[in-house]
């Protein structure tokens, strides 16, 4: 172990302000003192009551909306889609597969380019804080 | 002074079954000066260590329920404290411009953080060096040579094996004494 000089150990060379601890703990143990009898007195069911009501009234909506939307709209069966709009549609979700799969391509050489510069030093000690033994690397490779 | 220290938290463990107002004062009495030094030391400003401080105590009192089936009140407590304190420094990191590799970068970035600083030549120097380490590594660092942890503490603290702190603490003196001999 690094043995301590002399002229640090007894010496600490950071300050605080007069009775600090005092005032602080006495802060902290009234904060927390009232913190405790709000959450005595609510129960588990009524603080989950609001986020029930919530869920209840999000899928009220969804089911009357789509009712409503179900009800309203006229019906369209296949024969009346246009073939030229279908094959407008069909060309237009082929290039947005083309355009995905050149990003993704891009996004992974891009990556690799732009990838900092690492010394040695940084990679041994991600591998001693991260705990990775070093013969897990060697029976990977 | 450990096994005095152990047998003081079982004490407080039980009392805050019994009593949790009672225990939780006890609990801040015995660990808000033990826990301000280790969080100062990573943050360095005294405001800064404050704000964690009074975060760690929150935070500990919200999860207290958790800590029954922790084993002990002292790695628990410092883990939260140690988390409060990466937390701000993250936060920092993000928000400068500037990076904190060295005490006058505090000193400029805020008046007040040299108000509460009285280091002499040595002591600048060895803080100087510390703040060179990784962040986790400065931990490892702070809580073996200040707060004397032993390995089996820290362990469960930082979630890492003993092995690997061994190693990161023995790398870390290389590193300090190699940067102090340079000045």
């Amino acid at each position: 172990m690094m043995e301590k000089p002399k002229e640090i150990t007894d010496k600490n060379p950071f300050k605080v302000p007069g009775n600090y601890f005092e005032e602080v703990n006495r802060k902290i143990i009234s904060e927390t003192s009232g913190y405790n009898q709000e959450v005595k007195k609510i129960g588990l069911y009524n603080r989950l009551k609001p986020y029930f009501l919530i869920a209840a009234s999000i899928t009220g909506f969804i089911i009357l909306s789509y009712t409503a939307i179900h009800l309203l709209t006229p019906e369209k069966t296949n024969s009346q889609l246009s073939e030229v709009l279908f094959d407008e549609y069909n060309d237009i979700y082929i290039n947005d597969i083309d355009i995905l799969t050149l990003e993704e391509s891009a996004a992974s050489v891009m990556l690799l380019e732009e990838s900092p510069d690492i010394s040695k030093t940084d990679i041994i000690d991600y591998l001693l804080l991260e705990n990775i033994d070093i013969n897990d690397i060697y029976e990977q490779l | 002074m450990q096994l005095i220290n152990n047998s003081r938290d079982d004490n407080i463990s039980e009392l805050l079954k019994t009593d949790l107002n009672k225990g939780f004062r006890l609990v801040v009495e015995k660990y808000s000066s033990r826990l301000y030094w280790h969080i100062r030391r990573l943050v360095i400003i005294h405001e800064d260590a404050d704000d964690a401080l009074q975060n760690t105590f929150i935070n500990a009192w919200r999860s207290i329920e958790n800590f029954r089936s922790e084993s002990s009140l002292y790695t628990w407590l410092y883990t939260i404290a140690t988390n409060e304190a990466f937390a701000l420094i993250n936060k920092r990191k993000k928000n400068a411009a500037v990076s904190f590799d060295d005490l006058d970068d505090f000193f400029t970035n805020s008046q007040e953080a040299s108000t509460w600083f009285d280091g002499d030549e040595a002591q600048v120097k060895l803080q100087n060096a510390i703040l060179q380490l990784p962040d986790k590594q400065r931990i490892v660092f702070n809580l073996k040579y200040f707060d004397e942890m032993t390995y089996a503490e820290m362990s469960k603290v930082l979630k890492t094996s003993e092995g690997a702190l061994k190693a990161s603490y023995h790398h870390a003196v290389k590193k300090i004494k190699n940067l102090i001999s340079k000045d």
